[in-house]
């Protein structure tokens, strides 16, 4: 069970994680939605969150992307202290979110979509011209560094499927200089196969260096893809595993809280 | 069904055109097809400016009681004093009119339906109420030359609306704000959720359609004379029909300039036709009505199987 040796891809030893929260609560009313929690999420690295529902997954991805503030605690992105008041604010810090709505716009073409509120323009400033060119060919750069089944770059997304769909949106995510992809359960609303290529593209994301925060409640796809996953419970952080070394049956535990569970290897100092 | 959707519009078009070249010759003379450009110039111009608004989502019931205030405020201006001033005094009522629809509809949340109905129904009683309803002369004759004349082979007014629909074509297609106003229309939430200023976004989109609305009621004031406090009645729906038989679509996000001005002659040709057969001007509303059901129901109707297939 000795766990230290353990490293992700990319991940080197003793580096400091790119986003953490440290001691984090939120209350809504008189209800504790999250009570001193503390999770770390490492570049090159695919970091889960699981945990029943209301156990305070999307409370605590809503408070990383800044959708909500905390009441206590820090967030942390490369060691210092930061306070976002916006979700604008954390995206031009780095830290992109793909919703399970995917924000996509069905009516306008994949490029349009990639680059949504950052067009690049061409021309006179004045006249905010679109440069369609540029973007058609560079949003299609873009998706086939991730994916390997491209959609057609000037197709409605509309008429896309649902894994084409979430793929663009992770594109656009892992564009314009982010560090750090939450994503709320990218695959839940896809088949078989699509899961698959969504999870491939995912799988890229970690090997190109990004910090990676997925929340899954498929625990096949949790023991495939993540590399460290945390388990919350009833707005507590229960502990963490990493993956190489624990069981199906040690998470369920941990998510349940069926049998007395060793504190996290982890280390939430 | 692509195919059809697209392009249904474009075979309409040219197969009326076809055949009312081949079986009708006054319809074929250049004084009737200048008529038919002339007659709906003015209408194509708030059609132009109702695209922006129809592919955001909306649409502006109160694009007629725009012109009719741009055409008494700017007679009233012209006849005191000059040209110059009523034409600017004008378009500052239509943008006026323009951003106040906007601010409703965008800052106060109020439905464009309900926004605009309100604002034309005020406007046009208020214009009622100044006027007390009837029509006012003294506008300088010379001003008849943009309602009235031409110039090489296009009437003035068409000119007016060759610019107007070229500049609005490029604004909806190559620029930043068209693209903002189909994103939109497509998806709110995920242009607000992408850093989208959707507010002034949508003010933009009205007060646009407000200042259109003017410059028809201009053109309108120049082919009379005078300042006409019931111009343009029931334009809004004209327009709006012309809109959406362009291939337009209420729920927002669908519709394109080129449609749009296909859909205003198409409707203007029928009507041009009706004429020439001697069939009674009664009959013209019916004839709209039809090909407006007809337009959505085929378009509709296409979706429907493109949706069962998958």
């Amino acid at each position: 069970m000795n766990t230290d040796v353990v490293t992700g891809p990319g991940e080197q030893g003793g580096l400091m994680p790119t986003l953490r929260a440290r001691h984090v609560s939120k209350r809504f009313g008189g209800v504790v939605a999250l009570d001193d929690v503390s999770i770390d999420v490492a570049a090159g690295q695919i970091t889960g969150l699981v945990g029943d529902n209301g156990a305070g997954k999307s409370t605590l991805i809503r408070i990383l992307s800044a959708v909500l503030g905390a009441d206590d605690g820090t967030i942390e992105l490369d060691g210092a202290p930061v306070d976002f008041t916006s979700p604008a604010e954390a995206r031009a810090a780095g830290i992109e979110t793909v919703y399970q709505d995917l924000a996509l716009a069905g009516n306008m073409p994949v490029w349009a979509n990639i680059y949504l509120g950052r067009e690049l323009l061409r021309g006179p400033r004045a006249l905010n011209i679109l440069d369609k060119r540029r973007m058609a060919i560079e949003g299609e750069a873009m998706l086939s560094r991730l994916s390997r089944t491209m959609p057609p770059i000037d197709a409605p997304t509309s008429q896309l499927s649902g894994g084409q769909r979430q793929a663009i949106a992770i594109a656009r995510a892992a564009a314009w200089g982010s560090k750090v992809i939450i994503m709320d359960e990218p695959t839940a609303a896809l088949g078989p196969a699509e899961t698959r290529a969504v999870e491939e593209v995912i799988a890229g994301l970690r090997d190109r260096g990004f910090a990676v925060l997925i929340i899954s409640h498929n625990l096949e796809q949790v023991f495939r893809l993540v590399d460290r996953v945390w388990v919350l419970r009833r707005g507590r952080m229960i502990g963490d595993r990493w993956l190489s070394s624990s069981s199906p049956e040690e998470i369920v535990a941990m998510i349940t809280g069926a049998t007395a569970v060793l504190r996290g290897q982890g280390g939430t100092a | 069904m692509d195919y059809v959707r697209r392009y249904g519009i474009v075979v309409v078009f040219i197969a009326l055109l076809v055949i009312l070249a081949v079986t009708l010759p006054q319809f074929r003379t250049a004084a009737n097809l200048r008529n038919v450009l002339q007659q709906n110039s003015v209408i194509g111009i708030i059609a132009c400016a109702m695209t922006f608004a129809i592919i955001s989502g909306g649409f502006d019931l109160s694009v007629g009681a725009g012109a009719a205030l741009a055409s008494v405020v700017g007679a009233r201006l012209m006849i005191e004093s000059g040209i110059p001033l009523g034409i600017a005094g004008a378009l500052v009522a239509g943008l006026a009119l323009g951003l106040l629809n906007g601010f409703l509809i965008a800052y106060a949340g109020v439905n464009p339906f309900v926004a605009t109905l309100g604002t034309a129904t005020v406007v046009r009683g208020l214009i009622y109420v100044s006027t007390n309803a009837t029509p006012f002369f003294g506008v300088p004759m010379s001003f008849t030359v943009v309602g009235l004349g031409r110039t090489g082979p296009l009437p003035n007014a068409t000119w007016i609306f060759l610019v107007v629909a070229l500049t609005l074509a490029f604004a909806l297609h190559q620029t930043r704000f068209g693209h903002y106003v189909y994103a939109i229309g497509g998806n709110i939430v995920a242009a607000a959720e992408m850093g989208i200023n959707v507010r002034r976004v949508k003010l933009a989109v009205y007060a646009l359609v407000g200042v259109s609305a003017a410059v028809a009621g201009i053109i309108l004031t120049g082919q009379t004379a005078s300042g006409q406090p019931q111009a343009a009645l029931n334009y809004e729906l004209a327009a709006i029909t012309a809109v959406i038989v362009g291939g337009a679509s209420l729920g927002g996000g669908r519709g394109g300039m080129a449609g749009t001005i296909l859909g205003v002659f198409l409707l203007g040709l029928v009507s041009n036709a009706l004429n020439l057969y001697g069939v009674s001007a009664f009959w013209q509303p019916v004839a709209t009505g039809t090909i407006l059901v007809l337009a959505v129901g085929i378009d509709s109707y296409s979706r429907r199987s493109v949706f069962a297939w998958r």
